[in-house]
């Protein structure tokens, strides 16, 4: 049984991660964990101070748990760059700063650090709305550029064609083609996706006024220090070849910043595939976490909700009803952590022991989360 | 021109907007200056609100426009309401009364639930939204700071058959230094107004030192309207104006409104991760009927529902609801 600890700051609950119902435990491991959760009071999704969190957090686990592997996000410079009217020079000190705390890990925790840029970030330009059609258009907070399309009549298949902010509209077969999936792979794709041209994005749920968003970038920079990789889903099996070596080894995703800004020598790899390109999101991180593209379960477009329901198992993951297999921190038998500042993603997407993660959505400052899936490795 | 709308009243001229910059004088009264305009559409849950004792378990269309008759220290929308609204309109949705009842069907929602800022504000709007949705069997539902007219509040519960109204503090010192109006004799007067007309539920956010001490007072008033007033007692998040303030204690506070369960039937304690305060326990003998997840700001959620109908499963006592318990995937709306 998975664990979660909730921590609402000065007040924790330890509750069974996938029935989320209330559950005792005192194993030393939760003990640890909770004591780690109270030291570390998460600041805030845009606050100056919430990269060097995940660096401190991160420290100090390693410290107990002494972890072969590390995962991280540092994602203050995304959250603070798409909401926060921020000047080019306070921009670029976002961006240095997460460097700095990426770097700061590094040297104090003597792991061998692969850093992987997740795109660049453009000015959001054109909002484009999809509220009047005959079908239905689906889009999400998070997600700019991709908008499932639903139950379309042939007056909204051409406007949308014609639809001079779009840059293209696939159908479910062109996804499953060039994903190579067979027809069950398609229940949770959308009957139709719209693709928004580099500046647009699609008017969505957000109450917040976007300020940049996503490129999308066609690649993304990995530290040169894990040699060259074609592909995100190649990073993957570089990581686990050099633990499998004996290497102590942390691989920390430094969101919304691409090739242009990286601010460590670099190569660049594959962003997706032909004209499909990753946001940062979920099936970002799950590509690279799993090395597998998971767009036929995780994709902008998708109609999450409909999964929603009493009794959904995982009441704390989102809208995920599973945790995704082949994740890294599943593939190593050594023993993992994982810390980040970008929402629950840490327990979602990166399988390790135990995982650390803002219990922050849509940028309101709830607490911290952290999960402990594999005691068996600390007793 | 008099603004009837709230009880600012404040006065409008062909330049003037009043303290919401919602309306304006037209030549023929007070007119919406953004009309059939929705700053955000999102499915969410109908405990997300939150409502517990209505439509248990609904899936909503969640609604709002912008601008706000309160300036609330704590605004947790700040980013919609404290800004002027014309400056908001290229990212507004423009949705027609139909169009928005049909995107609800299209999303397989049960209700329409206005919660972003104040249904004051926009009322017109919601008024012909309301005869879509009850054209359709839609009900409609609504947060609501409680700072109407009389004629106003009149209007709302034609408009919403459930309806949520924040009771944010008592003393006239507390309304004027934390919600910028002078007193809360308006939003009891509509509370119990309300109460008469439609479900009404009470949500109170909790600023520790600030308005804790009034809660038992609170609670009394509450019981003289009717003792099964759900009461959701908030955790306050500092936001906005109060960014830097500490986090309510949550052991302090509980304690606190330990003592209100004696006087009303339904008492909550949430707005944080993991409350074990959010359960709805038969108020004749105890038993859990209605269980619950909280997810804090990210939105509560229905876990399981025992009642039958509503009726406690264990002693037959009825339980205080509106509408029925709505399973997340019927799609048609069926009030």
């Amino acid at each position: 049984m998975s664990l979660a600890i909730l921590d609402a700051r000065q007040w924790q609950q330890v509750v069974d991660l996938q029935s989320g119902r209330p559950t005792e435990s005192d194993a030393p491991a939760t003990e640890m964990v909770k004591g780690l959760l109270d030291r570390h009071p998460f600041p805030g999704d845009r606050d100056r101070g919430s990269n060097a969190w995940v660096t401190d957090t991160a420290l100090d686990l390693i410290d107990r748990y002494a972890p072969g592997f590390a995962f991280l996000s540092y994602s203050q410079q995304y959250y603070s760059c798409r909401y926060s009217p921020l000047s080019p020079e306070e921009r670029r000190e976002h961006v240095a700063g997460a460097f700095a705390e990426a770097a700061r890990f590094a040297a104090a925790s003597g792991m061998t650090t692969v850093l992987v840029g997740t795109g660049e970030l453009v000015p959001a330009k054109t909002p484009i709305d999809l509220e009047n059609l005959d079908g239905l258009a689906v889009t999400s907070n998070w997600c700019a550029h991709y908008a499932g399309l639903y139950d379309l009549s042939a007056r909204d298949y051409d406007a949308l064609r014609h639809h001079p902010s779009l840059s293209r509209i696939v159908s479910k077969q062109d996804i499953l083609d060039l994903f190579g999936g067979g027809p069950a792979d398609g229940a949770r794709l959308p009957e139709y996706m719209a693709v928004a041209a580099t500046g647009g994005y699609f008017k969505g749920t957000s109450l917040r006024r976007l300020l940049m968003i996503p490129e999308p970038s066609t690649v993304i920079p990995v530290s040169a220090n894990l040699g060259p990789v074609a592909s995100l889903t190649d990073i993957r099996a570089q990581i686990l070849s050099r633990l499998a070596a004996g290497e102590r080894m942390a691989l920390a995703l430094v969101e919304g910043v691409g090739c242009a800004e990286f601010g460590v020598p670099a190569t660049s790899c594959a962003n997706g595939l032909d004209w499909f390109r990753y946001e940062p999101g979920d099936a970002q991180f799950l590509a690279i976490s799993t090395g597998q593209h998971p767009i036929f379960q995780h994709n902008g477009g998708y109609r999450y909700y409909l999964d929603d329901d009493e009794h959904k198992p995982y009441p704390f993951s989102g809208y995920f009803t599973e945790l995704p297999p082949d994740t890294i921190g599943e593939a190593y038998s050594g023993r993992s952590i994982a810390v980040g500042n970008r929402s629950m993603f840490m327990h979602v997407c990166t399988g390790c022991d135990v995982t650390c993660e803002c219990f922050a959505r849509n940028l309101y400052n709830q607490g911290l989360m952290a999960v402990i899936h594999r005691q068996d490795k600390m007793e | 021109m008099e603004c009837g709308f709230c009880e600012r009243r404040c006065r409008l001229g062909p330049e003037g907007y009043g303290y919401c910059r919602m309306y304006r004088a037209g030549e023929t009264g007070v007119e919406e200056r953004f009309p059939d305009r929705w700053c955000a559409t999102a499915v969410s849950r109908v405990e997300t609100v939150p409502f517990y004792h209505a439509w248990p378990g609904a899936r909503c269309l969640i609604i709002g426009t912008a601008g706000c008759n309160f300036e609330c220290r704590y605004c947790s929308n700040a980013e919609v309401v404290k800004v002027d609204p014309a400056g908001l309109t290229d990212i507004m949705l423009e949705l027609s009364p139909k169009a928005l009842v049909d995107k609800a069907r299209k999303h397989g929602c049960h209700a329409i639930v206005f919660s972003v800022n104040e249904p004051t504000v926009s009322l017109p709007s919601l008024e012909q939204v309301a005869r879509e949705a009850r054209a359709v069997g839609m009900p409609m539902g609504c947060l609501t700071n409680g700072y109407a007219t009389v004629e106003a509040t009149e209007r709302l519960a034609k408009v919403f058959s459930f309806v949520n109204v924040s009771l944010k503090g008592l003393s006239p010192e507390f309304c004027q230094e934390f919600l910028g109006v002078p007193d809360a004799g308006p939003i009891l007067r509509n509370i119990a107004a309300l109460a008469r007309k439609v479900h009404v539920e009470v949500t109170t956010p909790v600023i520790e030192g600030t308005n804790d001490h009034e809660l038992d007072a609170m609670a009394a008033f509450l019981a003289d309207i009717r003792r099964d007033i759900p009461w959701h007692v908030f955790r306050l998040l500092p936001e906005y104006k109060m960014q830097r303030e500490d986090y309510p204690s949550i052991e302090a506070i509980s304690a606190r409104i330990e003592d209100c369960g004696r006087r009303l039937d339904y008492v909550y304690f949430h707005n944080f991760i993991g409350s074990r305060w959010v359960n709805t326990h038969c108020p004749s003998c105890g038993t859990v009927v209605i269980e619950r997840h909280s997810l804090g700001c990210g939105g509560d959620k229905l876990d399981t529902f025992h009642c039958h109908g509503d009726l406690c499963p264990s002693c037959g006592a009825r339980i205080a609801l509106c509408g029925s318990h709505m399973a997340w995937n019927i799609k048609e709306a069926t009030a």
